[in-house]
């Protein structure tokens, strides 16, 4: 009888631990299209709804939580807001003027083509978010029936929060620019150069830019955007989209290297825009031109696309 | 145990680890305490291994644990497998030495917190996935631990308390309760 039990508790526990290694296994090494990245996007599309619906009834709970995070959080952001507010309304006094001459060199150069305005936000609620440090990722309740695409740029008030790694019907999976697999042409404020945005080794709340040229100009406190550019491996983001604050910079190696905090409040992610594109529209027609040169790059080097995509962004 | 009593325990684990996983996303995953989050699905494969056993515990883990790779679009397996190692070890901690101590769930909560986000870590390493790896993500563990071992005692009552009434009587504990209640002879050797 003692004997029974035992063999059918290992044997339980071998089965279970087979299961999960076949699942593994099975699971790694199939592309995105494969059949158990299916059933996890039918899984998504079947609990969204739920998730959707826990998300509104829980949200007094987490806001109650919240609350007392933030207010503390909040008198040390105070005297540092007064103090950005400062600068920046002097900042404001100097930009005025060159705002004019900019927008007239803009319509001269039809530099705004790829602006958000070239884009369809669908606005989205974030109804799940991964728990863990190992993927920063956020599920909203918007998929292809709203004309979410995969790599469509996501945003919010604040700045960029990332791009739509997996598209359900109804729902899905957006990687947050401090996401591991995440790469952003980016530049610093009106610098012309422009580097590569990337979660900081260490510290994955953190940005670095990197292989910005030494001679770019970068100081702590200014401001870091999208570049606007087509970079292999990356889809496509509109010019200018606010990223994050540049903290300090690295200037012992070759290239440049910024610490960049994101502006975007990621932990506190309620409700963002996906930038869809028309289909046929221009923006449309460059996403489609950012995965042709991520295929074509993956195909001619395997190693050196960080740099490569520096080199195109720029 | 019979049938009713197996079919009863398995209802209560089902609508018990679907209320935790959904909480854990829906609530705990976007409230940080101390820069973290806590982990309650560790807590809850690791509590109902500690009351329903080894066997129990490897299959809840495993389904708790691929009900969050499905949700969360992670690899699945991952969790499924560390999670069911978790719920075997924690029930075998119950069928060998049944420990009895009020600071047993704590203890056992902050455990196999440790060896749950330890595992999940090593895996990742062994998968290649390129994340940082340096002290913060020691940092995070430490912090996720102590997180969890301030949540274990409520949920070790709330675990306790949903499974009550469904729960498997051990045999260890029938012969010491024996034991304790007729001086270690049976009622009808004492009469």
């Amino acid at each position: 009888m003692y004997d029974k039990t035992v063999r059918r508790r290992r044997a339980v526990l071998a089965l279970l631990v087979v299961l999960s290694l076949l699942l593994l296994t099975a699971y790694f090494g199939e592309s995105p299209s494969g059949r158990l990245h299916g059933v996890q996007r039918d899984f998504l599309t079947v609990v969204s709804p739920i998730q959707d619906g826990a998300n509104k009834a829980l949200k007094p709970v987490r806001d109650l939580f919240s609350w007392f995070g933030n207010t503390l959080h909040a008198k040390s952001q105070l005297s540092q807001a007064l103090r950005q507010t400062d600068k920046l309304r002097r900042e404001l006094v100097a930009d005025q003027a060159e705002k004019r001459t900019y927008h007239q060199l803009i319509s001269l150069f039809h530099l705004d083509e790829l602006g958000v305005k070239s884009y369809r936000p669908v606005t989205a609620t974030v109804v799940l978010k991964s728990p863990n440090i190992w993927y920063s990722t956020v599920g909203i309740d918007k998929g292809e029936s709203s004309g979410v695409r995969l790599n469509d740029p996501v945003i919010n008030a604040e700045g960029l929060v990332g791009k739509v790694a997996q598209v359900a019907g109804d729902g899905a999976l957006v990687d947050l620019i401090t996401d591991s697999s995440m790469g952003v042409s980016a530049r610093i404020g009106k610098s012309a150069a422009s580097g590569l945005v990337q979660p900081k080794v260490g510290d994955p709340n953190d940005l670095l830019l990197q292989y910005l040229p030494n001679n770019a100009p970068a100081n702590p406190g200014e401001y870091v955007v999208t570049a606007g550019s087509v970079a292999p491996g990356e889809s496509l983001y509109p010019p200018g989209l606010l990223i994050g604050q540049v903290t300090s910079v690295d200037e012992e190696s070759a290239y440049k290297s910024v610490n960049v905090h994101p502006v975007a409040n990621l932990h506190d992610l309620d409700v963002v825009q996906v930038l869809t594109s028309s289909p046929g529209g221009r923006a449309a027609n460059l996403t489609r031109l950012a995965s042709t040169l991520q295929a074509g790059q993956q195909a001619n080097d395997g190693g050196g696309g960080q740099l490569a995509s520096t080199q195109v962004g720029g | 145990m019979n049938g009713a009593a197996q079919g009863s325990l398995a209802l209560r684990l089902a609508a018990l680890a679907f209320v935790v996983v959904l909480f854990q996303i829906g609530v705990v995953s976007e409230v940080p305490v101390f820069g973290v989050n806590a982990e309650l699905t560790a807590l809850l494969v690791a509590f109902v291994g500690l009351l329903c056993g080894s066997t129990v515990g490897a299959a809840c883990g495993f389904a708790v644990g691929l009900a969050i790779d499905l949700a969360l679009l992670q690899t699945l397996g991952l969790t499924s497998l560390v999670f069911t190692l978790v719920g075997y070890w924690c029930g075998r901690l119950r069928e060998l030495r049944d420990p009895q101590a009020a600071l047993t769930p704590l203890l056992v909560g902050a455990g196999a917190s440790a060896v749950a986000l330890a595992g999940y870590s090593l895996m990742e390493f062994m998968l290649g996935v390129d994340a940082p790896v340096s002290f913060e993500l020691l940092r995070e563990i430490v912090l996720i631990v102590v997180v969890n071992s301030i949540v274990a005692l409520p949920m070790w009552a709330l675990t306790r308390r949903a499974l009550e009434g469904a729960l498997p009587e051990d045999p260890r504990r029938r012969r010491r309760r024996r034991a304790y209640t007729t001086g270690g002879l049976s009622p009808l050797s004492k009469a």
